[in-house]
């Protein structure tokens, strides 16, 4: 079915090609098919927020295409995104169990299709599934890994280059282009985007890009970036 | 860590205080039969950032520093665990290293459940896998807070003042 968003929507999990490949999604027979009779698929256009920080958790938001960008909020308005969640993740998770306000803003960055649970309805699956609520440790265990990577990188980071050399070894490999020579790797956010990411400011992230470039340590084409000295770029990650 | 010793969680009054050591009877009793206890000095190191997981550790009293480490060795504290608290839960279940160390700040007594018995236990028991989820879920929520306020923080100065 295609959808105003130009998605090829999945209708139904059970004949969902991707699932044996995503974490939460590969659940067992039985409790695939109590999944299938909660969920509700929709699909959403770039630039959509399902949830917003600091509000009461409404459920469960399975992400089956695009992306989500996840952040958090200063008071004053400054605004850090902890994570790109991809197909496959489980978002709201943690508020959805708790009972606590969502502690993150989900914002689609691509058209996106997701599945949505109700809370109820998904904490009475996980108690009747038992296969599930083990899928959903292993999903929270990875999500606070990740938080804790987050927590070091901008605490113990010293230098705004040192996070975007980290940041930028750290795409290259999970592209699988960490073992080439010269990895490349499509940078798919703005400018303001990657600062968000690494607490700092728009004019900084373009200012240090500007560096690496004539230091031919990276290099553009269009919106592929290409490591061009990629032993030049961790030693920046290593602050020295 | 120094001589082990057996104590039951039956006999633990602080039970229903407990997020995790709240469990039914039979629950209880099985996980009773998993762990083993032990006393342990102020300033044991639990687990290391980076090691390999081998189980969790239950913290029966007492309080344990939870910290990262930079590869320049500065060190900053996520936060300070209390009693009734399991460590090293996400990188058990994960199957990974563990992305944090633990050290004691008392001499208190921690009860030690290895990896295979712990997902053979919560397999076998959906009330302990229901709690670790809220656990998990609970420890996310405070990791959240913590990257607020380090990456939220004004300036090095501020944040700084958590570095150790």
């Amino acid at each position: 079915m295609l959808s105003p968003y130009g998605l090829d929507i999945i209708e139904s999990c059970l004949t969902c090609k991707s699932r044996t490949e995503r974490l939460f999604c590969d659940l067992p027979g039985p409790a695939l098919q109590a999944f299938e009779g909660i969920k509700y698929a929709t699909a959403y256009p770039k630039g959509a927020v399902l949830f917003v920080e600091g509000q009461a958790p409404r459920g469960i938001f399975v992400l089956c295409k695009g992306r989500v960008k996840l952040s958090i909020c200063a008071t004053d308005g400054k605004t850090l995104i902890v994570k790109i969640a991809e197909p496959g993740e489980v978002l709201g998770l943690s508020a959805s169990v708790s009972g606590k306000p969502y502690e993150l803003t989900a914002e689609t960055i691509d058209p996106c299709q997701v599945n949505f649970v109700k809370r109820d309805d998904f904490l009475r699956f996980l108690k009747e599934q038992p296969d599930a609520c083990f899928k959903v440790a292993e999903q929270l265990s990875e999500k606070y890994n990740t938080a804790c990577h987050e927590v070091r990188s901008l605490g113990l980071s010293h230098s705004a280059g040192e996070k975007l050399a980290k940041l930028l070894l750290e795409w290259s490999s999970k592209n699988g282009e960490a073992a080439k020579q010269e990895p490349r790797l499509k940078l798919a956010l703005t400018h303001e985007e990657i600062a968000q990411m690494i607490g700092t400011s728009r004019e900084t992230v373009t200012r240090l890009f500007a560096d690496l470039k004539k230091r031919q340590i990276v290099q553009a084409k269009g919106s592929t970036l290409i490591i061009r000295n990629k032993a030049a770029l961790k030693l920046i990650a290593s602050n020295n | 860590m120094e001589s082990a010793i057996q104590q039951s969680c039956m006999e633990s009054i602080e039970r229903p205080d407990r997020l995790f050591c709240d469990l039914p009877t039979e629950t209880l009793k099985a996980f009773d039969a998993l762990k083993s206890t032990t006393e342990c000095q102020r300033g044991t190191v639990l687990f290391r950032e980076g090691s390999h997981c081998k189980g969790v550790l239950l913290l029966c009293e007492g309080r344990a520093r939870l910290s990262v480490c930079s590869e320049t060795s500065s060190r900053l504290t996520l936060r300070i665990a209390g009693p009734g608290e399991i460590l090293g839960l996400s990188a058990c279940l994960a199957g990974s290293a563990h992305e944090m160390t633990a050290e004691l700040l008392d001499s208190t007594r921690v009860a030690l459940v290895r990896r295979k018995d712990l997902m053979e236990f919560l397999h076998d028991h959906r009330e302990a896998c229901m709690k670790v989820v809220s656990l998990l879920s609970q420890d996310l929520h405070r990791a959240y807070d913590r990257v607020r306020s380090v990456g939220m923080g004004r300036g090095r100065r501020s944040r700084s003042t958590r570095v150790h």
